[in-house]
């Protein structure tokens, strides 16, 4: 053998090496919980720990769906997701627009702010929240948590689309001017169907934030029947004691299923999506 | 002479629907950050310098008092410390690690290498998992009695048992591993593909000069990535800075307050204490931090556009 021929075996097997570990790192974790989730009390307990479940069986999950009503979670955070998305575009598809393509005076400096505001611990603002909305009566309801996301979620969007639009040549906005287009149809004809993919990537981004989100709702929503999952999830851990992590197990995947099996199937989107803005090129 | 005054005529048009206000465009936006940013940070900073608790949240009229209370009591130099290294050794790590996979996936890659695909997929799921859903799966890993998985592997190795999360001098530092579990799936997408846009070329031709791997890292991919790097240093302070929902779960700040980073102590003096006035006193401090990182990211930006 050459000695080229050596140290690229060499660095085959190193890199094979760091390909190992980095799939025991990041994936042991979770199939552990996996195994978990279908184990029972008395293999809970077994010492040495198994690795897999004796059986697959599902009294876990069934506990979960008829004791704890965490379909209902479940239906809490889809409603809540999807109409976080849809409020979250209605407002930033304009915005980040007007941000691409109208000249004003300011149109920084409110960049800017959106920017800081993105940045911002959504604790900060949920404080005075929690006291105007119990005023107000919005205090554990659904729709004042769906205001909430919508106002976290929108900063980062606006930004995102805005990448977007500007990505659009002028010249086509100007040349459906002179042929007679007024701004709402060259906007609504020629620009959102351009960026169409750019909505979906945010979409998606939006999803997988809100679907994470908890301490808006652990702060303003007390009532279990109404938590989304996320929060659900850590009122479980409440009130459950130390034998019971099968079933914590059990609905934490539930809790990561949607969002992680999102991003094996649009994975090319979402990693696209993210680095929109910080790459160039 | 007809022809000609038809285009000026048009073009004037244009040029005034481009000079079109932007209100309307932006007026759903800002109506919804005015009431749910602008007037609840105005509101926190006023009550700040009140003495408000939450069954008084009006106070009794301007004071300095919780902001005398924060900096003379105790445990908020603890909690600085432990912010501090919370997020020095998240910040750090997940950055070592993001490289060195991004380095990885890129190298087997151009060697077209099997598993590479699975490698970074697996890498990034993380990302994708909500955090009290991560706080959740490594307090089950980091559990201390016998089926605790991380403790029985331990004592495999011949080791004692750890209490990773029940010994105050041990729980930040679980606490931040796990938190480096979070976070790189992050920094490996961006240095990822920051690492794409470095030029193959002349990587190529510093190979044919004889320079050695190191010194094509050091001499041509850090600097082509220079940009990229910042820019994900700094998201990943600002995430981490701002990490609630994985701690919550996992230690709620304890055991004692060897846990408690900034934003836990905003909540547990405000939820738990109920000192509303010294718990915005921290939350200004806390934002005063967030706005210094955006005008750094803001710069940053630009920077790059240029």
């Amino acid at each position: 053998m050459t000695g080229g021929k050596v140290k690229r075996r060499v660095s085959k097997g190193l890199l094979y090496l760091v390909f190992v570990l980095v799939i025991i790192f990041f994936l042991f974790p979770v199939l552990w919980t996996l195994s978990l989730s279908f184990k029972t009390v008395p293999e809970l307990y077994k010492i040495p720990p198994a690795l897999l479940p004796e059986t697959l069986q599902m009294e876990n999950y069934t506990y979960l769906v008829e004791q704890v009503h965490i379909l209902r979670g479940v239906a809490n955070s889809v409603i809540i997701t999807a109409a976080t998305i849809v409020g979250t575009m209605l407002i930033a598809v304009p915005a980040s627009y007007a941000f691409s393509r109208i000249q004003f005076k300011g149109s920084r400096f409110l960049q800017f702010l959106i920017l800081m505001f993105q940045m911002i611990s959504p604790l900060v603002i949920v404080i005075p929240l929690y006291r105007y909305f119990a005023d107000i009566g919005l205090l554990n309801t659904t729709i004042g948590l769906i205001v909430v996301y919508i106002a976290i979620s929108a900063p980062f969007q606006v930004w995102f689309l805005k990448s977007f639009f500007d990505t659009i040549p002028k010249e086509l906005d100007e040349a459906a001017y002179i042929d007679g287009c007024s701004r709402l149809q060259v906007v609504t004809k020629i620009l959102l169907p351009t960026i169409i993919p750019g909505v979906f990537s945010g979409v998606l981004l939006v999803f997988i934030s809100s679907w994470s989100q908890f301490i808006v709702p652990y702060i303003l929503m007390d009532t279990p029947s109404k938590m989304p999952l996320a929060c659900l999830l850590v009122n479980l851990q409440g009130k459950l004691n130390q034998i019971t992590t099968h079933y914590l197990a059990a609905a934490s995947i539930l809790t990561i299923l949607p969002t992680v099996v999102l991003f094996l199937c649009l994975q090319k989107y979402i990693v696209s999506a993210l680095t929109t803005g910080a790459v160039k090129g | 002479m007809q022809k000609n005054r038809m285009t000026v005529k048009s073009q004037k048009s244009f040029s005034r629907r481009a000079g079109q206000s932007p209100v309307p465009w932006l007026a759903p936006l800002f109506l919804v950050l005015c009431v749910f940013y602008l007037i609840p940070l105005v509101d926190v900073i006023k009550t700040s310098f009140t003495d408000a608790t939450m069954t008084n949240p009006a106070g009794n009229g301007f004071t300095m008092a919780s902001y005398v209370k924060v900096f003379q009591d105790e445990a908020f130099g603890e909690i600085m410390f432990v912010t501090f290294f919370f997020v020095s050794f998240s910040v750090i790590f997940q950055f070592l690690l993001g490289f060195v996979i991004a380095l990885a996936v890129d190298a087997a890659e151009t060697r077209r290498m099997r598993g590479t695909v699975l490698t970074r997929t697996i890498s990034l799921v993380s990302w994708a998992i909500p955090g009290v859903a991560i706080g959740i799966i490594w307090k089950i890993m980091y559990a201390e009695t016998g089926s605790g998985i991380l403790n029985y592997l331990l004592s495999l190795l011949g080791s004692k048992q750890i209490a990773f999360l029940s010994d105050p001098s041990v729980a930040l530092l679980s606490t931040s591993i796990a938190n480096v579990w979070r976070g790189t799936a992050q920094s490996m997408i961006l240095l990822y593909a920051g690492v794409k846009t470095v030029d193959k070329q002349l990587l190529e031709a510093a190979s044919i000069d004889g320079a050695s791997s190191i010194k094509k890292l050091f001499h041509i991919t850090i600097p082509g990535m220079k940009s990229v790097i910042m820019i994900n240093v700094l998201l990943n302070i600002i995430n981490t800075f701002n990490t609630f929902d994985m701690i919550m779960p996992l230690t709620g700040g304890g055991p004692g307050r060897s846990t408690e980073v900034l934003v836990l102590s905003v909540y547990r003096n405000i939820f738990q204490q109920l000192d509303l006035g010294k718990g915005c006193a921290v939350a200004v401090i806390l934002l005063m931090i967030n706005v210094a990182f955006s005008i750094g990211y803001f710069i940053l930006n630009r920077g790059d556009e240029a």
